[in-house]
């Protein structure tokens, strides 16, 4: 089963440190939620998850094999990515973007087979991007902009992804989406690990909540363990009543 | 229709390129064709067509092409629609290159001044990648921001070797007309070097048309998808001074092009480079073989130049783009 595990990463930018010895795992069928303050790293954590920045020390494994080791190719088509934010400097349509995703699965000049066309699809589909995925993504609002971003990411069908903010500019009715989403790809056995500020809507759907602090993994647990009162206040500094029974166990969107 | 653009664009440049063997100030007109095609022309007529109409008309379109192709890797590759072998210093390179190989008188051996042009090319866009990426990460105004800097230079730098040749009129007029741009001493020679440039870094380029659309997404993006972003940036850019430098090197200074012509195709085509990347290499050789053909026909004492041509051309269409921009249109 391929698992992503992170030991001790530690990095600076300049004098500060932002991950000071984090481990983490991610593994294939399991959604987990990073949270943490905003500043505390998170992204970053994805980055060199993803293995695009390098960590000062410590290692990333994927599928027991040093990531750095993995050939690029062979790489995206195990671990998918959406960044905190788009930026197209052209004008590309949705489908042509999400396109992209096939990539890792096609010879260097090889235009999209069937399958790929099939897997482009699907992945429209699963965000309900359908509608404006012949559209230049300038047009886009950010919310659908998020979702043809995400799009990109499933059409690799890749075993793991990893999602930087996915709900933001996202409406109720998608973000709800969303997390039916996350639950839909841990039923075909896909770990997601994202980050996200929507505690309420986000922790009840997931595994683990891995919170960030002070450039350590403070708590990674299940949601109700790991959200205590407590712990809520020393990572997000906000004072939150019975923050263990704040998702009733019954909760369902 | 989306299927018949490259076929449709290539009859457009076949048209035009018979207007151009046979529209000209004397003979042999386009009368005259057919009967050159069945080889009783006169043979100082077919002289004419052979060996100063056919290579000209050749090296115009081959140039164009090359240099609407290095445009238009270079505007994925900086992630910026305004990138251009002109704007980022390339071109001036390829430039300062060539003018040195003249200045040297170097330039009796086939291959200097293409060598030259190529070494300059990379040189300065080697240096203007350095310095936008020194710091970490890749980034595009900083690219812009250097390349600027590194044309003005560079111009400079090319003004001082062409005062070098003021003692002799004849070499100093040389590198002058070589500067401004111009196709008038085109030989077979000159379009086996041009030609062979857009064959061959072309066809390389053509085989990343993918890696190219990858590359307009942030680096972390392209990343996740197999695409390392600094070493497809570093060898598309290597081909972009390739076909840039192979183009100045025959033809001189010849703005815009690169600039103005993939701008326009992303307009007609969108911006996914597998239509992209063919349609402006047959537009661009359309561009420069129109230009050439204006300069042509226009009174011979009046020596217009080729690369003041696309400058009146080119021009405008930063007024055009900047009324875009006014209206908050993507560039």
């Amino acid at each position: 089963m391929t698992a992503l595990v992170a030991k001790g990463i530690e990095l600076s930018r300049g004098s500060r440190r932002i991950l000071a010895g984090v481990d983490l795992q991610l593994r294939a069928g399991e959604v987990v939620l990073l949270a943490g303050r905003n500043g505390a790293g998170k992204s970053t954590l994805l980055r060199v998850l993803l293995g695009s920045e390098r960590a000062a020390s410590g290692t990333v494994q994927l599928g027991g094999r040093d990531l750095a080791a993995w050939p690029p190719r062979e790489r995206a088509r195990e671990i998918a990515y959406v960044p905190q934010e788009g930026d197209h400097p052209f004008e590309f349509t949705g489908r042509e973007l999400v396109a992209m995703g096939r990539h890792p699965h096609l010879h260097r000049d090889q235009p999209p087979q069937l399958r790929d066309l099939e897997a482009i699809e699907r992945a429209l589909v699963a965000v309900g991007a359908t509608d404006f995925a012949d559209r230049s993504v300038a047009t886009l609002s950010g919310g659908e902009q998020r979702r043809i971003a995400i799009a990109r990411a499933l059409a690799t069908e890749a075993k793991l992804l990893l999602l930087d903010e996915p709900t933001s500019n996202l409406d109720l009715e998608h973000a709800l989406q969303l997390v039916h989403m996350l639950r839909d790809l841990r039923g075909c056995g896909v770990g997601v690990l994202l980050t996200a500020h929507d505690l309420n809507l986000v922790a009840p759907h997931c595994d683990r909540v891995a919170l960030l602090h002070d450039g350590r993994i403070c708590a990674d647990d299940v949601p109700t363990s790991a959200l205590t009162a407590e712990r809520v206040l020393t990572v997000f500094g906000v004072r939150a009543e019975h923050a263990a029974g704040y998702f009733p166990r019954d909760f369902r969107l | 229709m989306q299927r018949h653009r490259l076929p449709l664009a290539l009859v457009g440049l076949a048209a035009l390129a018979i207007v151009y063997l046979g529209v000209a100030r004397g003979a042999p007109g386009l009368l005259e064709l057919p009967s050159w095609c069945l080889g009783d022309l006169h043979p100082r007529l077919a002289y004419i067509l052979e060996q100063i109409r056919a290579p000209r008309l050749l090296v115009a379109a081959a140039g164009g092409a090359s240099l609407a192709l290095a445009g238009a890797i270079m505007q994925a590759t900086f992630r910026n629609p305004l990138a251009s072998p002109d704007l980022v210093g390339t071109a001036a390179g390829a430039a300062l290159g060539g003018a040195l190989a003249i200045v040297w008188k170097l330039d009796g051996a086939l291959l200097a001044v293409p060598a030259a042009s190529l070494l300059g090319a990379m040189a300065v866009t080697a240096l203007v990648f350095v310095l936008a990426g020194a710091h970490g990460r890749f980034s595009a105004t900083g690219l812009l921001l250097a390349g600027v800097a590194l044309n003005t230079l560079v111009g400079a730098l090319t003004s001082f070797a062409v005062t070098f040749t003021f003692d002799n009129y004849t070499a100093s007029s040389r590198v002058l007309f070589w500067l401004m741009g111009g196709l008038d001493s085109s030989k077979w020679e000159n379009v086996a070097i041009t030609g062979g440039g857009l064959l061959l870094f072309g066809g390389l380029a053509l085989r990343r048309r993918r890696e190219l659309d990858l590359l307009t997404l942030r680096d972390d993006s392209a990343f996740s998808l197999g695409v390392d972003g600094p070493r497809a940036r570093r060898w598309l850019l290597l081909l972009a001074c390739g076909l840039t430098a192979t183009t100045v090197a025959n033809t001189g200074g010849i703005a815009f092009v690169g600039l103005v012509v993939p701008h326009l195709t992303r307009l007609l085509v969108g911006p996914s480079h597998r239509a992209l990347l063919p349609l402006s290499a047959v537009f661009g050789a359309m561009l420069l073989v129109l230009a050439d053909l204006i300069c042509r026909l226009v009174p011979p004492d009046t020596n217009l130049r080729l690369g003041v041509v696309t400058t009146m051309l080119g021009a405008p269409y930063f007024l055009y783009l900047l009324a875009r921009h006014r209206r908050g249109e993507v560039l």
